[in-house]
């Protein structure tokens, strides 16, 4: 079943003339990890907000075509419904926090009063949303004591608390250092094989190979492509789209080996050692 | 990063009460203070507020704040026992300036009086959680939002000043002079004031979304991670107060 349906999705911010997403559509299936590439301006963020609801209800502007999530038209509801279903983590995890509560703990509760879930339900729900997130030891701390990665997987954690079916990330680790990302990473693995739906925006293509069931190539709000990534990434125009495929494709490319039983270049470290033991 | 609060982490009694009981206390102590303008009834409610104060352990955060409002206090002294209209028997003389015993007298009222409210304020502020206080309020009918803000604005100014920090530490590395005279200060002023600004209104609208993610703006009805506590004595005391709110006003008229 498709939890994603987007059709022929345009969208115009206000004051300005250039459509930021043109007649994109494509489906994601239950449990599938969507990676979502593109130069910067390319639209992903847009595209991340229009799933969410935020286009067009947050940032109005001019809106057409049709975004389904679980059966609901994102147009016809507000943001707070679409919230139970859609979980949207972005860049910045200090303007995740709220600010009104003063430890973690509560920090995750915060979604969870809006939407008027049960004490008791909250409380397992918030201590599997800790768990899952490997944040537990920090549960009494002030969210803005922790540092940028540990701040990030508690954004993400009082998003899950809220139990959506998708969870959208756009560029979780955009501002991280190289732990606090590598922090993220691996708690976005866990995720993934908890069989959550997973829409991750992220330059860095290593982990979009790694963890991908399809990519989604943006360019200038268009979708050029949606594909496994080793088609994606094997493609000649890559390049021109602004994107720089994974260490592991462009050595592949260079020396022009490709896999045996697809003729795609190899994306991911095991995939080309794997074509190196066929060939040794 | 700590927030900005006034609250003491004690283990007293004052601690343990209602916060609306204690927020009804302010109202109540200050408004009889006004209400009834006789000078043992003022003392007495004074000292009531302090005694509070020291059974809630904070009485030695109180006084830096009455101290700071000793200019305030000593200016009614001063302005009160010169000038007050009823100003008839005199009390002393320094050289020129003569002070009255109607004017102190009445000074002296005011001045009990600052000082219960400030006492009165310092149970509420300093013995209760500002989120327990709020989120009391917000269950008895406050809107969601007016308690937000008034608890996200604790956490986000001491942000905003970090941010501040480093804009300074930024805009003093490219060669701009901070320090120094305030010629120097108030041209500084500007190159420093725009990026915090900009800064905070990007954040903002950042966790105007991130509120928005997280339901803040659903209708529905809103539960709560802490459980309604059951406060000692709470309807007791609050009963108490209105009593004696009552008594005050009759005793006014009365008198």
């Amino acid at each position: 079943m498709n939890i994603i349906d987007v059709e022929g999705l345009k969208y115009k911010y206000p004051d300005t003339d250039k459509l930021a997403l043109n007649d994109v559509s494509f489906k994601v299936e239950k449990g599938e990890f969507i990676g979502l590439i593109g130069r910067n301006t390319a639209g992903k963020s847009s595209l991340c907000f229009a799933l969410s609801g935020l286009v067009p209800h947050f940032f109005k502007g001019a809106y057409g075509g049709k975004v389904l999530v679980d059966g609901m038209e994102i147009k016809q509801h507000e943001i707070g419904e679409i919230a139970a279903k859609v979980g949207l983590v972005f860049e910045n995890p200090f303007s995740q926090m709220t600010g009104s509560k003063y430890s973690v703990y509560e920090e995750i509760a915060f979604g969870l009063e809006n939407m008027g879930i049960e004490r008791k339900e909250m409380i397992a729900r918030i201590d599997e949303s800790l768990e899952l997130l490997a944040i537990k030891e920090m549960k009494d701390q002030n969210p803005f004591d922790l540092s940028g990665g540990q701040m990030q997987r508690v954004a993400i954690a009082s998003v899950i608390a809220m139990r959506p079916d998708v969870l959208i990330l756009d560029e979780p680790t955009s501002q991280l250092d190289p732990q606090g990302s590598a922090e993220v990473f691996r708690v976005v693995e866990n995720l993934t094989k908890e069989g959550m739906t997973i829409i991750m925006a992220e330059h860095k293509m290593e982990k979009i190979s790694q963890y991908a069931d399809s990519v989604l190539l943006l360019d200038d709000g268009e979708l050029i492509d949606y594909d496994t990534p080793e088609n994606v990434f094997s493609r000649d125009d890559l390049i021109n789209h602004g994107i720089a495929a994974p260490m592991v494709t462009s050595v592949a490319k260079a020396m022009g080996m490709k896999k045996s039983d697809t003729g795609k270049y190899p994306v991911t470290l095991s995939e080309i050692s794997r074509e190196m033991g066929d060939q040794r | 990063m700590s927030a900005m609060t006034l609250y003491v982490e004690k283990n007293s009694i004052i601690h343990h009460m209602d916060p609306l009981t204690k927020l009804m206390y302010v109202f109540v102590s200050i408004a009889a203070t006004y209400i009834v303008p006789v000078h043992e009834f003022v003392f007495l409610t004074a000292a009531f507020s302090l005694l509070l104060i020291i059974i809630g352990k904070v009485f030695m955060k109180i006084l830096p704040i009455i101290a700071i409002s000793i200019i305030l206090i000593i200016s009614i002294i001063i302005v009160q026992g010169m000038f007050h209209p009823d100003n008839k028997t005199v009390l002393f003389s320094i050289g020129a300036i003569t002070f009255y015993q109607e004017g102190l007298s009445y000074a002296v009222l005011l001045t009990v009086r600052v000082i219960n409210m400030l006492s009165a304020f310092g149970v509420l502020i300093l013995t209760t959680k500002p989120d327990e206080l709020i989120e009391r309020l917000i269950k008895k009918g406050m809107s969601p939002k007016i308690g937000y803000v008034f608890l996200s604005v604790l956490q986000i100014i001491p942000q905003i000043r970090a941010t501040m920090g480093k804009i300074a530490d930024a805009q003093r590395s490219r060669g701009m002079e901070t320090e120094g005279s305030l010629i120097v200060r108030i041209r500084a002023f500007f190159p420093l004031i725009g990026p915090v600004v900009l800064n905070s209104l990007n954040d903002t609208r950042e966790r105007a979304i991130a509120l928005e993610m997280r339901g803040f703006n659903t209708k529905g009805k809103k539960t709560f991670l802490n459980e309604s506590r059951e406060y000692p004595y709470r309807k007791i005391i609050q009963f108490l107060l209105i009593a004696i709110l009552m008594a005050t006003i009759v005793w006014r008229v009365l008198l």
